[in-house]
Order: C-alpha cells, then sequence, then structure tokens
C-alpha cells in the first residue's frame, strides 16, 4: 500500500491512491489522521480529522465551495453547489422542498418498478455483472423519470456525465477539452428541453424549475441550466458508486447480507452503517477565500482544501469502534453526504434509491459471491467499480 | 427532558425525524421541528435521545 502526495495532482488527492488503498482507503484515512491531519500539499491541502472537518463545514465564509474548488468544465457556478451563503440559501429554499423526504417518497413504487425491470433481465441467468447491468442505469433512469426525460435518453446522458467526471484523455489538458465540449453539450441538451417544456409544461422537475418563483423572481433560463448541469453529475454517479460499494460489501460478508435477508427492518439502518463506512464519496472539495489557520497549519487565501469525508466517519474520536461495521449501530453521526449548509441536496432521494434497491434485490437475489477470480478495481475520489461480477443460484 | 432545535445548525439531514418520528417531524424542506410542546413523554424519551446523539451537526439541544 502506498501513498504517494506526489502523485496527488489535478485537484484530487484520491489519485495518489493504489487500488490495494482505494479499495479499503480507511487505514490510509487513520494513518494521514495520526500524522498529518492538515496536510499541505503544495496544490492542496488534506482535511482528514473529524472535527477539523466539521470547523471547515460550519465556516463557508472562509471554506468556499465556489466555482474554485473543483475543474468540472462548467462555466458558470453550479446551482446550488458552487453559491456560497448569502445567495446560496435562496436556491435551497427553492430546491430542498422538491426533494425534501416527504417529497421524494412519492416515487417508491416507481424506483421499485425500476429495481425489478433491471433484476428481471438478468435473474434466470444465474450471472451478471452488476455496474452495467445495475449499479449504472438504475440511478440514471431515477434520474430520467424525475426530470421527465425519456428513457431512451440513458446513453446521451451516462455519456455526459462520464464526459465531465471521468474525461478520457492522456493528459490534464486533453481531459480539461473533452470536458469542456461535454459541458458544452449538456447546456444544449437541457436547453433544447426547456425549450419544450416552454410550449408544454409537464409534470416533471423541469417544468416545474420554469414557473417556481424565489423571493419573487423566477429563475432564469442560465440558473435552470446550471441547476439541470449539477444534477446531471451530482446524483447519478454518486448513487451508483454507492451501490457498487454496498453490494461489493454485502457480496464478501454473507452474514451480514443473511441479516438483511431475514430482516429487512434492518435495511434502513444497515444503509447508514454502510454509508459510514464505505463513504462512497470519499472527499469534497473547498477553497480558501482568505489566510487562515486550521488545527495550527496556516492556510493561504485561494488553496484548495480538500475534505475527507472517509476520514470524517472513521475517526476514533467520534466511532470509538470505527472499525466494526455493525449494521445495529446506535449512534452513527457520520458525514457521508457532508455537512454544513452544502450537505448533500439529494440525500433523501440517494437513501430511498438506496434502500429500494437493496430491499428488492434481495427479495429475487437473496444469496450471490464474487464470480471467482473477479478483481475489483475501485476508483479514487468517487469510489465506483468498473465491474462486479456476481454469481447466484437461479432457484431452479 | 425537552429538546429544541437549532435552525442556525440545521441543514437537514434528516437523521432525528427518522429516528424518532414522535418527537420530531420534517418541515417543507426536510429541517427537523419539534413536535411536542413541553417535556417529552417518558415512553418517548429513549428515540428523543437517540436523535440527540445522531445529528451530524449536533444541532438537536437537550434544554432541560
Amino acid at each position: 500500500m502506498a501513498y504517494d502526495a506526489n502523485e496527488a495532482e489535478g485537484g484530487n488527492p484520491f489519485a495518489a491512491m493504489d487500488s490495494a488503498m482505494a479499495a479499503s482507503p480507511q487505514a490510509m484515512y487513520k494513518m494521514l489522521r495520526d500524522s498529518s491531519p492538515v496536510l499541505d500539499l503544495g496544490t492542496m491541502v488534506l482535511v482528514s480529522r473529524r472535527a477539523d472537518i466539521e470547523e471547515v463545514f460550519r465556516h463557508p465564509e472562509v471554506f468556499s465551495s465556489n466555482m474554485s474548488a473543483v475543474e468540472l468544465g462548467n462555466v458558470r457556478p453550479l446551482i446550488p453547489l458552487q453559491i456560497d451563503p448569502p445567495d446560496h440559501v435562496r436556491y435551497r429554499r427553492l430546491l430542498d422542498p422538491l426533494f425534501a423526504p416527504r417529497q421524494v417518497a412519492e416515487l417508491e413504487p416507481r424506483v421499485a418498478e425500476l429495481v425489478h425491470r433491471l433484476v428481471d433481465r438478468f435473474v434466470d441467468r444465474g450471472e451478471c455483472d452488476l455496474v452495467p447491468e445495475f449499479t449504472v442505469p438504475l440511478p440514471s433512469e431515477v434520474f430520467l423519470t424525475i426530470l421527465g426525460l425519456p428513457l431512451d435518453d440513458l446513453p446521451t446522458f451516462l455519456e455526459m456525465k462520464d464526459g465531465i467526471i471521468r474525461p478520457p484523455g492522456d493528459t490534464p489538458e486533453q481531459q480539461a477539452e473533452v470536458r469542456a465540449r461535454t459541458a458544452s453539450s449538456i447546456y444544449d441538451y437541457f436547453d433544447h428541453v426547456l425549450d419544450d417544456r416552454e410550449k408544454a409544461r409537464r409534470d416533471d422537475l423541469v417544468s416545474r424549475f420554469l414557473d417556481v418563483e424565489v423571493e419573487g423572481e423566477r429563475l432564469s433560463r442560465a440558473e435552470i441550466l446550471d441547476i439541470c448541469f449539477l444534477f446531471l453529475i451530482a446524483g447519478l454517479d454518486t448513487v451508483s458508486a454507492s451501490l457498487d460499494c454496498f453490494f461489493a460489501y454485502l457480496a464478501q460478508h454473507p452474514e451480514q447480507r443473511r441479516e438483511l435477508v431475514e430482516d429487512p427492518s434492518l435495511v434502513t439502518n444497515a444503509i447508514e452503517e454502510l454509508l459510514r463506512w464505505e463513504t462512497p464519496v470519499a472527499g469534497v472539495a473547498r477553497v480558501t477565500v482568505r489566510d487562515c489557520e486550521l488545527a495550527g497549519t496556516k492556510i493561504k487565501a485561494g488553496e484548495q482544501v480538500s475534505i475527507m469525508l472517509g476520514s470524517a466517519n472513521t475517526d476514533e474520536s467520534e466511532f470509538a469502534d470505527a472499525d466494526d461495521v455493525r449494521f445495529g449501530r446506535e449512534t452513527n453521526r457520520h458525514l457521508a453526504f457532508g455537512g454544513g449548509v452544502h450537505r448533500c441536496l439529494g440525500s433523501h432521494l440517494a437513501r430511498l434509491e438506496l434502500r429500494v434497491a437493496i430491499r428488492e434485490f434481495h427479495t429475487r437475489i437473496p444469496s450471490y459471491r464474487l464470480a471467482p477470480g473477479a478483481e475489483l478495481a475501485y476508483t479514487p475520489g468517487i469510489r465506483s467499480l468498473a465491474h462486479l461480477p456476481l454469481h447466484f443460484d437461479t432457484g431452479r | 427532558m425537552k429538546v429544541q432545535i437549532d435552525t442556525d445548525r440545521c441543514t437537514g439531514h434528516g437523521r432525528c425525524y427518522v429516528l424518532a418520528p414522535e418527537v420530531f417531524d420534517a418541515d417543507d424542506r426536510g429541517n427537523g421541528v419539534v413536535l411536542l410542546d413541553g417535556p417529552i413523554p417518558e415512553a418517548l424519551v429513549d428515540q428523543a435521545r437517540r436523535a440527540v446523539a445522531n445529528c451530524p451537526e449536533q444541532a438537536v439541544l437537550v434544554t432541560e
């Protein structure tokens, strides 16, 4: 296992992790907390202790989430992620109710239907590659449903999000070029959708954006595009990665999987524990807007700060038995959805998707294992898999 | 025991009303609100304590 800080380039401290570490990053988190909890790499500062991370989240006026915090190819700030207080709150007042628990609960039957539709395609085969067949399409189909877009647009959707999140290219310049081109195609795609909805409203989120008012004013076309752009890159990969991490864990821990199958009422709490332990979105980015000091370390204005959520979630100062994964854990103040004013807007939707996916999948396929010889290659940062080959009994 | 929510700290993680649905509810944004006026009945104290212990922002306060 090796962590080479020199490789932590391009705004992604996790790029320095080798594959063994990406699969089990908890030991690296501990090493950082114990040796250098606020680590200045020159290109960015890593923050790994729970208390310091809470401090960063509570001071958005110093640790900003503006456009300089992370490079995503967008030409205007994404809404609401890259807007800081005080403007931030007017967008959250508008968007929070659309993603509040009661609102997303209405989607539960539809999500269950999408889960079963996907499982139908491989349940009789006795094997599947869960990533392309389940964990990637499910969150995207849920999102297409919410936005009121046809499921046939799935390939276009996947191409757009991948062009931003994992752009092909050998050099940072090439990748930046792909990002810029993809970003422009995202603006164009949603521009056309908005043109359609301008002509005829439907019962979907895009139509609601056209009519909703924030403090007496409607959203501009640019603002709606900046919201849709964020949804596309924040709402799909993160849930896919969570499903990757959770199913990989359950495939390798048959006793705990049996607990869930025998008592589905454990699912809700198990998801919180897996969110804590796996922390699929391992970190979030901020940028300092002035010189400051964190835990005795000076940080200059304009430095990128990487908040290591996975480390906060395994910090012994918060979780005495941090390395035990217990679905019955009673106290779990994990920060898998971040914290402070930018707490993940989609967290309640993500929880619903994860809960329904885990519950319904196990009613169809209660017992499964990794295919022999399968090696799980986690991407760093957002901890997703390209393949998760599973074998299971078909019951026939 | 009485509880209140520090609205400056609450950012809508939603743990309180999931873990203690008889003590807390969600407002239209998904932020927590206390359902009960006055002291928490003995039967609900355990779930209220669980909500306090699980708030990621430490926004659920025990006032007395």
